[in-house]
């Protein structure tokens, strides 16, 4: 049992190394090059290139803005980050590339915030692929996922094979989504994380993952400027050791915030002065609610336009406002203070619309529409009836994807494809103002800096942005410590971590701090990544393990007298004590101080021994030898001599066998004078003295072997003494 | 060796008195809770005072009186100054709390221990946490962590984990396992083994906990048996403690029933307590979440209970029978002991306790068996002055201002004179009545109409009177006046502005009421009179304190099973029945201090650091057991580079070791796994295990609690020789590794 445990032992251990999957195309290989100058609390790491391999793979939002999904690798660990779906494809086509991994390996999903290009394909990869790892997003988002995907699925008009998923999925998903709040750590098999806020909308998190003390961040969207409701992203308190960090906006500066909401306001008022109407298409939730709160504080404060009606035409904004009522915490003191007089999210200028039908459009109007991309809906039923006239207005409020209406609308083309396929010029005035709450350049140069990642990773940013944004933080880290890193979709990023294992000596194996040279043996106890070495009968003070004793006693029938059995025992045994029984004062044997016989009655003999291998093989031979004597008993009174005469035989047949393998061995064997065998092997003579075992021969080479092999046969045909104890 | 631990008790051993104890790490003190009464007597805070200047950290456990009471007066008082960490409910329940204390004792005393601004100061500073968010401690408590979790008794309630190189010492009072309406259990049992648990034994003797749907049908019974009778219910309660699972209770089943009796809440602050316990929910248990997360129903959107923040209200509600929730739950002060004394002679009425009163409260003195017949109530009253007591005292107020006036001109000549030529002093006069320590019952206001006439009694002094002149001093450089550009910036605050609604309270509001209560400035006295009181109302008392018991508290000890252990928080006797259970069952390390006796729980563990190298990790294969892994290591010292021990493969093979079986084998859980296979198995007498026809397997020697100190396992498999012996051996054996 010992030997085949070790075997497999052996097994599984050169499978050890062999972590690579063969999955990943390595075509970066970075070295881990820690600077010494970075700030905060990073811990050295010596230059080298062995380590354990970390890898980073973008599944989607790799040099591309949607469909967010980043895999990471390390140390036998696997984390998602985001699982969104691309808004300007439709079906499988518009998922990350899920089958570059194996979902079932994954550990830890982790979902920065509820918009699509980022949480959307979740109830696809839970209740469609093998995944049975955990996910986790911050309350709020949580809340939001719901009605945001419920909405979805009703609003994208797709054929039935198209569905990635359906209403009852995304419910499913929610008993297997949990919770986490801003800050806390959570841990799963010894994957450390939490999360800070992200400020791009509410409930945004940005993830810090600790994987045996190297660090990833991952900031899925993110803003460090605060704004009407929502704080501005935290620094996080520890440098990580590598960022993966958006760039939507690339090399970009936003115009400052009081600059952006005046123009907006402007655009706006002018319009609706000349009697146009405004289209705001925007997405449902997150920017949309900043914009609603401007535009209700812009009315209260002029009474002139109380005769506008402002509408937001989206139920499901509307359902979301319970939501942003509730979650006040996750937003900034502003808001918080507000809310203490009353809630500023139950506005006094704005009224919900729930359909076109329900939409008088008999003079100007201010309009805010979902879905933000104009690709359909209701907000491209309005642009439909309202793009010819050039007293209307749209603002696009915010970044906007490639491949979808609003993004051509920008460039400002004569023409535009109407939903029912025919054309018409484009008359109305088109505004882009972004308020999309991403970080600009200015931004993520400052929170990179004050962070000093050795490693950034760009993702999420259109191709020529993100390498703009590269070249021009090169020229911010002219160091060269720094890393910046843009792989596309499905190519791997590798990088070496030499983290070293340390481990903790504690209890009885502590108490004298060994020098170098002396053996330290014990239990290495392994949780998470922390290791720890303890004595075996301490693993239960230390550990929550136990270790057990496993008594065993068994009866064997055996009417013969107790004296046989300790005869034989000693014939096959080197120690056999004997004692009596305290308590019945019934004589015992203790074989090599292990196995205890007892005579429990005249019929039984009992067994008595602590589990361990060799104590189980003794007493398996003691088993068979007591059953042989008890076959044995009707003969041992009257074949007295035939007993003599089998050990005769017995040394005989030794003698036979041992003949037959020197043949094997060496062809040529003879007994010889005087007893012993005369072993000739190409010229050479050898002869064995069977009894001593003693060689003489002229060449010492055959000699040794001879010698060396009759030693073998000699140890392979007679009893093995038990020196392992 | 390890890091240096001491407990001293300032408060809260031995008794039932508040909580608070001092835990000094490495040097680096850390005051845990800051507890106070609902009597406020001073002279608990004694312990406090003499150590308050020493203290590093505060950390709060619960928003009620009994853990964070002292906080405004030992920061005003006793010179505590540490910064207070907390969670985001504990924070601002706790100040709700303080509020409604002090607004209570305002009503009926000349309370004078601390004011609003007192309890706003306190507060202002609170770090505010989530749970399990490790908190990295700065400047001198450099190294050690900090994290609250969910310890179960209240919103936001939490068990302290304070860790400094990997070892932990774990505060947890007051927690409670069970997971109920509005909250989740605690996690404590998630810790195990850290070097030392100070928890409390409060409930150590009280054992006969009923099960929680047969204690709320009791509870609702019970109330709806007064109501129908037309008999009215008061539950004196906590301000925003475990009051919320009693609203939780009465609105679900006014809701079930379609009751339309009204139940009040009602507390000085109740509607800002309603208002923030809603955006609290992420902190409530997991099925609140859930329904909000699918619903977006908000448990606390309570539609069957009316919040009210004064008495008048609740005079002029519609008469009829009633269910009313006012704090204080002692009955010392606040609404609920007014209503007491209105209804306690009315057969027909209930008061209901939810709680154990505090120790020498009226509460406690009619929760006592047989309940007292009459008790002797002193009502207080706080009345406006009138007639010849106005005069008077307006006659007074006046001739403290002259005096104050005179005295004032007096100084202002003096320093007129001394600092003559001098115009920085002069505007000093016009702010000296603002002092206003004269006034008899704490009432300010009048003082302040004179104030400009008296602001220019024209000095004596031969100076003529002036108004002051400053000097500009703005520099100049080449480009003429130096500026600040900052101040020539549009502030994005400006746009703000108009959204900012006038005074909005930025460290919590009040209510209206409270408010105008602050600013009410009319003269008014205390009055006083001695009653007695007819006690023929029912009073009854069910156990919703939210606390684990005695039971549950011994086996959450013993899972957790600490290397070391301190009991505190509960008489004598429960201290010490505690305290040799764990002796005899858990841990050889128990202490119960006193008052003021350090007690050093530094562990005495040795430990030391070592490298595993590559070399000798590759050749280990680790087994998995739980959520642990498992190997064997022979190995030989080094060193590394860095001169840091490294363990190395032994260069020769190693000496056999003794084999180790590890493993922990439940036999209820083996019997199941062999039942599976096909084996006969039952249950014999004595925790034997009799598997097949012949073979016994049972557990023998000290069967002390899972995970204790009871040392390794001992299992006994006996049977005659048969297959089946070898059978169930082998799955014996499947359940443990050998090492």
């Amino acid at each position: 049992m010992l030997c085949i445990d070790r075997i497999a032992q052996w097994i599984s251990a050169s499978d050890f190394g062999s972590e690579g999957r063969g999955l990943f195309r390595g075509i970066e290989k970075t070295r881990d090059m820690a600077s010494s100058s970075t700030s905060l609390k990073r811990r050295e790491q010596p230059i080298s290139r062995d380590g354990d391999q970390l890898i980073v793979t973008p599944l989607g939002a790799g040099s591309e803005v949607g469909r967010s999904c980043v895999y990471m690798s390390f140390r036998g660990k696997n984390i998602l980050f985001d699982c969104g779906i691309h808004p300007a494809y439709s079906g499988m086509a518009a998922l990350p590339y899920f089958d570059e991994i194996d979902p079932s390996t994954i550990d830890v999903l982790l979902i920065t915030h509820f918009h699509i290009d980022h949480a959307a394909s979740l109830p696809y990869f839970l209740e469609k692929t093998t995944f049975n790892g955990r996910v986790f997003m911050t309350h709020a988002t949580k809340a939001i996922y719901k009605l945001l995907l419920t909405d979805y699925v009703k609003v994208s008009k797709v054929s039935v094979e198209d569905m990635l998923f359906d209403e009852q999925d995304i419910n499913k998903s929610m008993d297997k989504i949990e919770v986490i709040d801003f800050h806390q750590t959570v841990e799963v098999n010894g994957i450390k994380f939490w999360c800070y806020t992200a400020g791009h909308v509410l409930g945004a998190a940005m993830f810090m993952v600790d994987i045996a003390g190297v660090r990833i961040l991952y900031t899925g969207d993110y803003s460090r400027e605060e704004d009407r409701h929502l704080r501005a992203a935290e620094l996080p308190q520890f440098s990580p050791d590598i960022c993966i960090i958006e760039s939507t906006s690339g090399v970009q500066l936003h115009q400052s915030r009081h600059i952006r909401e005046k123009r907006f306001t402007d655009v706006i008022h002018s319009t609706v002065a000349q009697g146009g109407r405004v289209l705001i298409p925007a997405f449902a939730l997150g920017r949309a609610q900043e914009l609603l709160l401007i535009l209700d504080e812009y009315w209260a404060n002029h009474p002139d336009l109380h005769n506008i009606p402002i509408y937001y035409a989206s139920p499901l904004a509307k359902k979301c406002m319970a939501v942003y009522q509730t979650y006040i915490l996750s937003m900034n003191d502003r808001i918080r203070n507000q809310f203490a007089n009353s809630n500023p999210f139950v506005f006094k200028h704005i009224s919900p619309l729930n359909s076109i039908d329900d939409f008088r459009d008999v003079g100007p109007s201010v309009v805010m529409a979902t879905p933000g991309g104009l690709q359909s809906g209701l907000s491209r039923q309005l642009f439909d009836s309202w793009c010819s006239d050039k007293k209307n207005a749209c603002i696009i409020p915010g970044y906007m994807v490639e491949g979808t209406l609003a993004k051509t609308i920008i460039n400002e083309p004569k023409e535009v494809t109407l939903m029912n396929g025919l054309t018409a010029p484009l008359n109305m005035q088109v505004h882009y103002i972004s308020f999309s709450a991403h970080a600009d350049y200015a931004q993520t140069s400052t929170f990179l800096k004050e962070l000093m990642p050795p490693n950034i990773i760009l993702v999420h940013g259109e191709a020529n942005e993100m390498m703009r944004l590269k070249q021009k933080l090169f020229t911010e880290f002219p160091d060269g410590n720094t890393k910046i890193m843009t792989p596309k979709n499905c190519e791997s990023v590798e990088m070496y971590f030499n983290s070293e294992k340390l481990a903790k000596t504690i209890g009885r194996l502590a108490e004298k701090t060994p020098d170098v040279g002396d053996t330290v043996s014990g239990i290495l106890v392994k949780k998470g990544f922390t290791y720890q070495i303890m004595a075996p009968d301490e693993l239960h003070v230390f550990s929550q393990l136990s270790t057990a004793t496993v008594t065993q006693r068994i009866t064997i029938p055996f009417a013969g007298a107790f004296g046989v059995i300790k005869h034989r025992l000693e014939k096959i045994f080197e120690s056999v004590e004997s004692s009596t029984d305290e308590e019945s004062g019934l004589p015992a044997l203790k074989v090599h101080e292990r196995v205890t016989v007892k005579q429990e009655s005249e019929k039984h003999i009992s067994l008595q021994w602590s589990s361990d291998p060799i104590s189980d093989m003794v007493s398996d031979s003691i088993v068979a030898l007591v059953l042989n004597i008890s076959r044995e008993v009707p003969k041992i009174v009257v074949e007295e001599e035939d007993a003599v005469k089998s050990e005769e035989e017995n040394g005989k047949k030794v003698e036979k066998v041992i003949y037959a393998l020197l043949v094997s061995l060496f062809g040529d064997v003879k007994l010889g004078e005087n007893g012993k065998l005369v072993i000739r092997v190409d010229g050479n003579v050898a002869q064995l003295d069977k009894e001593s075992g003693e060689v003489e021969s002229e060449h010492s080479g055959l000699k040794e072997r001879v010698r060396v092999a009759f030693e073998r046969i000699q140890s392979a045909v007679k009893p093995i003494p038990l020196s392992a104890s | 060796m390890g890091t240096s631990v001491q407990v001293t008790p300032l408060c809260g051993v031995y008794n039932e008195n508040p909580l608070s104890y001092l835990v000094s790490i490495d040097g680096f003190n850390f005051l845990i809770d800051c507890g106070w009464n609902d009597l406020f007597d001073t002279s608990l805070l004694e312990p406090l005072s003499r150590v308050a200047s020493t203290i590093d950290a505060v950390l709060l456990s619960h928003p009620d009186t009994l853990h964070l009471g002292a906080l405004p007066y030992a920061m005003k008082q006793l010179g505590l100054s540490a910064p207070v960490y907390a969670t985001e409910p504990v924070h601002r329940l706790g100040l709700l709390t303080m509020y409604d204390q002090f607004l209570s004792r305002k009503q009926v005393s000349d309370f004078d221990l601390f004011t609003l601004d007192d309890i706003d100061n306190a507060f202002q500073n609170v770090i505010r946490l989530t749970y399990s968010q490790n908190y990295h401690l700065p400047g001198k408590g450099e190294g050690i962590v900090i994290a609250p979790h969910v310890a179960g008794h209240m919103l936001g309630g939490s068990i302290w984990r304070i860790t400094k190189d990997g070892e932990g010492v774990i505060y947890a009072v007051d927690y409670n396992h069970r997971k109920e309406r509005h909250l989740n259990g605690t996690v404590l049992q998630s810790f195990v083994r850290p070097a030392v648990l100070i928890t409390d034994a409060y409930h150590a003797l009280y054992t006969n906990q009923t099960a929680r749907q047969q204690r709320d049908k009791e509870f609702l019974d019970t109330i709806s048996k007064h109501l129908e009778v037309g008999g009215n219910v008061l539950l004196p309660v906590d301000t925003a403690g475990r009051v919320l699972e009693l609203l939780l209770i009465l609105e679900q089943h006014w809701s079930q029933r379609g009751f339309s009796f009204p139940i009040y809440f009602l507390t000085y602050v109740s509607s800002s307590t309603i208002d923030y316990v809603k955006s609290f929910l992420e902190w409530m248990s997991d099925s609140i979440s859930k329904s909000f997360e699918t619903s977006r129903d908000n448990a606390f959107l309570l539609r069957h209970v009316t919040l009210l923040i004064n008495k008048t209200d609740l005079d002029n509600a519609p008469p009829g029978p009633k269910v009313v929730l006012a704090s204080m739950a002692s009955l010392e002060a606040g609404f609920a002991r007014d209503i007491f004394v209105e209804w306690a002679n009315d057969p027909r009425n209930l008061v209901l306790f939810t709680e154990t009163g505090q120790f020498g409260t009226l509460a406690r003195m009619l929760q006592s068996a047989p309940p007292p017949k009459f008790v002797k109530v002193t009502m207080s009253k706080r009345v406006p002055l009138a007639g010849e007591e106005l005069i008077a005292y307006e006659e007074e107020q006046n001739r403290i201002k002259r005096e104050e006036a005179l005295r004032a001109s007096l100084v202002k000549e003096e320093e007129t004179k001394a600092s003559h030529g001098s115009d920085d002093n002069s505007s000093e006069p016009m702010v000296i009545d603002t002092k206003t320590t004269h006034d008899v019952v704490g009432s300010h206001g009048p003082a302040y109409k004179d104030i400009l006439i008296d602001g220019f009694v024209p000095p004596s002094s031969s100076v003529a009177p002036m108004f002051p002149f400053y000097d500009n001093t703005s520099e100049w450089d080449e480009f003429g006046e130096i500026i600040n550009p900052d101040d020539y910036v549009i502030k994005d605050e400006d746009m703000d502005r108009g959204a900012m609604h006038n005074g909005a309270d930025v460290d919590g509001r009040l209510d209206e009421a409270t408010a105008s209560l602050m600013l009410d400035t009319r003269p008014s006295k205390v009055i006083s009179n001695e009653l007695i009181v007819t006690v023929s109302c029912s009073l009854v008392k069910m156990d919703y304190e939210g606390r684990s018991d005695g039971r549950s508290i011994k086996s959450m000890i013993a899972h957790v099973s600490p290397l070391k252990l301190v009991l505190v928080h509960a008489i004598a006797e429960a201290t010490e029945h505690l305290k040799q259970h764990c002796l005899n069952n858990i841990c050889p390390h128990v202490y119960a201090p006193q008052i003021e006796e350090t007690v050093d729980v530094t562990s005495d563990l040795c430990a030391y650091k070592v490298q595993l190298s590559e070399k000798l990790m590759s050749n280990v294969v680790f087994k998995k057991l739980g959520d642990s892994e498992v190997a064997w290591v022979d190995s030989e010292v080094g060193k590394t580079e860095s001169d840091m021990r490294s363990l190395q493969p032994m260069p020769s093979a190693a000496l056999p070791h003794k084999p180790v079986l590890v493993g922990d084998l439940k036999i209820a859980d083996f019997k199941q796994f062999l039942s599976s296979k096909g084996v006969q198995v039952e249950f014999a007498g004595g925790g034997a295990l009799r598997c097949g026809e012949y073979v016994t397997l049972r557990k023998v020697g000290p069967t002390g609690q899972k995970g204790g100190a009871s040392g390794p396992q001992q299992i006994l498999i006996e049977g005659p020789l048969c297959e089946d012996y070898y059978k169930i051996r082998d799955y014996l054996y499947s359940q443990f590794y050998l090492l």
